[in-house]
């Protein structure tokens, strides 16, 4: 691999100041410590770091730990094809169909996404940022399966600038990118988001009585009716036992591309909260909250909505994807520890507010996450306040 | 029952802010700092929730067709009153803090007296009449929006504050960033409309 290197050493002088290419040198140096350490040390004076640890390696932790998650994905994906449509299949079959749909969205949402990060880093002369590298996945997988490729793109670049770029950039978004692009959509384009677009069906004809619905919709329309929505849930005709809770745990239902697995989700938790990325507070508060909060619904129990069991809540939809990688993404959320505990049971208790009182939209989680977004800076404000405040008082006994 | 879910909805469903784009000159002008803001939202609810139920009574015994204290009908001078009100209101405010807090004076500003014509407190009264609400309803309908009114204000207050870590482009500064985020933070908010109590 010696000839890479050189390459770039070559290559370097064009790119540096007085160079031909100078105005390309952040996007020559994004690659290069994309493929190479960047040779930087800590200078003698000033702070001292111990690991090695750089925003990229940061970042590919995260997208490494959504790999289950869009492995399944692109499973599911050909799975729910071949049950809508009711044909025997193999696993390679499966995954086929789930790859022809799958990746043209990764792909568009990367290169779309790239780009436009490359060309405004270009224009404003700033070092182009690595949290694209995040977003780029998270996109695709919170997108229904059947999502039209240029609407992917309008909402990448949408979310990418006025989302980030504006404020400077990654680090400085005030709002979870890839959520921003998720909710440009539902609301510039509802009809492609929502209701039953989560099945690829191509051009098959579907089977009988073969119904869209995901879990959320059939609970919502089922209680709206006055029916028992855990009854709604286990008497699915177009399927047995489609939504049994086994299923909704393991993930074997239609939803977004990446969302539905609660199981590939805890795994992609433990990966961040092992290696240290992603914080175990708002994971473990962001389900208590749901969990509290459909618990005391439970006991109220006024609709049927209210009466599904607190635990049937933690696996449909997509609550275990958005705890778990949008809302501990570190720039959006509270920064102060405590303020991470009151911030995702926020997110959890609205998150199931918005499912049972909100007709107009059947799931909470990307909301939720939004709208604590918008308050998590007024949390930090608050306990910054208390903390300076009690060691004031401890400073002048 | 009534009332509390009446509260509820005035707060976060009907924002005056990302519900009805009211009183946007002074959300943008005075959040630059948290503190402010908390200052700027407190006198926003009191003024509020003054204002809002003694409009009601005038509206209801002098004003409305019909009134038991006026044999005329007055509601061509609605306008004048309720702004008459208002006004009188801001004044006592401004007095107030003046004399309790003179440093939330100063950086307040202008923006105090011009409370006076803040839309979110005439629209206030005006939405109170066009319900129908009564005068239980039509104060807490008025703390309800002055409590939502303080609650956008000041967060927007503390993302600004973070915001100057930002790297935002220089013809976006100040103003522009402040629009865009108002949008942003609109589009978060939308997680409440539609939810009917």
């Amino acid at each position: 691999m010696k000839f890479v290197r050189t390459f770039l050493d070559k290559k370097k002088p064009l790119f540096e100041k007085g160079g031909k290419y100078e105005r390309f040198y952040y996007l020559f140096e994004a690659h290069e410590t994309l493929l190479y350490a960047p040779k930087l040390t800590t200078p003698n004076k000033g702070a001292q770091i111990r690991d090695a640890i750089d925003l990229k390696r940061f970042m590919i932790t995260v997208v490494i730990s959504m790999i289950p998650c869009l492995l399944f994905g692109i499973w599911n994906t050909g799975h729910q094809h071949f049950l809508a449509t009711g044909q025997e299949a193999e696993l390679l079959d499966k995954l086929l169909i789930g790859l022809q749909t799958v990746l043209p969205i990764v792909i568009v949402s990367y290169a779309v996404g790239l780009s436009t990060e490359f060309t405004i880093a270009t224009i404003r002369q700033h070092p182009i940022n690595e949290g694209f590298l995040v977003t780029g996945m998270l996109i695709p997988l919170v997108m229904p399966a059947t999502i039209p490729l240029w609407q992917v793109a309008v909402a990448t670049i949408f979310a990418v600038v006025i989302g980030k770029e504006v404020f400077g950039g990654t680090g400085m978004n005030v709002l979870n990118v890839a959520l921003t692009a998720r909710a440009f959509l539902y609301f510039a384009y509802p009809s492609q988001i929502s209701g039953e677009v989560w099945t690829y069906l191509g051009d098959l004809e579907v089977v009988q009585g073969y119904s869209g619905a995901t879990p959320l919709g059939v609970i919502a329309s089922a209680s709206s009716s006055g029916q028992s929505a855990v009854h709604a849930l286990s008497s699915i005709s177009w399927q047995q036992d489609l939504y049994s809770f086994s299923n909704m745990f393991f993930g074997f239902i239609p939803g977004s591309i990446g969302e539905t697995s609660v199981l590939m989700a805890l795994i992609g938790a433990a990966i961040l909260i092992f290696t240290g990325v992603g914080s175990w507070k708002i994971i473990v508060s962001v389900f208590s909250g749901a969990y509290i909060t459909a618990y005391l619904f439970n006991l109220i129990g006024a609709n049927e909505y209210m009466l599904l069991p607190a635990h049937y809540h933690l696996v449909i939809g997509g609550l275990a994807f958005g705890a778990v990688y949008m809302a501990t993404d570190p720039v959006t959320a509270a920064q102060t520890e405590k303020g991470k505990w009151i911030y995702g049971f926020l997110i959890g208790a609205l998150t199931i507010l918005i499912r049972v009182f909100n007709p107009a939209y059947p799931e909470g989680i990307m909301l939720a996450i939004l709208l604590m977004n918008v308050f998590a800076p007024l949390i930090d404000y608050f306990i910054v306040g208390a903390n300076k405040k009690r060691r004031l008082k401890r400073a002048t006994v | 029952m009534n009332l509390i879910s009446l509260g509820i909805e005035s707060i976060f469903v009907k924002n005056m802010i990302f519900a009805y784009f009211l009183g946007m000159c002074s959300f943008l002008a005075v959040s630059k700092k948290v503190s402010t803001a908390i200052g700027l939202g407190a006198a926003v609810i009191f003024v509020l929730t003054i204002t809002t139920p003694i409009n009601w009574l005038i509206q209801e015994y002098i004003l409305k067709e019909g009134a038991s204290l006026v044999a005329v009908d007055l509601t061509f001078l609605q306008y004048i009153m309720f702004i008459a009100i208002i006004a009188a209101m801001v004044q006592l405010v401004e007095m107030v803090i003046e004399k309790v807090s003179p440093a939330l004076y100063g950086s307040l500003g202008i923006f105090l007296p011009l409370i006076a014509v803040n839309c979110s407190i005439l629209g206030g009264s005006l939405f109170m009449v066009q319900r129908d609400y009564t005068l239980a309803e039509a104060s807490v309908f008025g703390f309800g929006s002055g409590t939502g009114f303080a609650l956008a204000i000041i967060a927007l207050a503390a993302i600004r504050e973070k915001l100057r870590y930002s790297n935002v482009p220089n013809g976006l500064k100040g103003l522009g960033i402040t629009m865009l985020i108002t949008g942003l933070m609109g589009i978060a908010f939308k997680s409440f409309i539609g939810i009917a109590l």
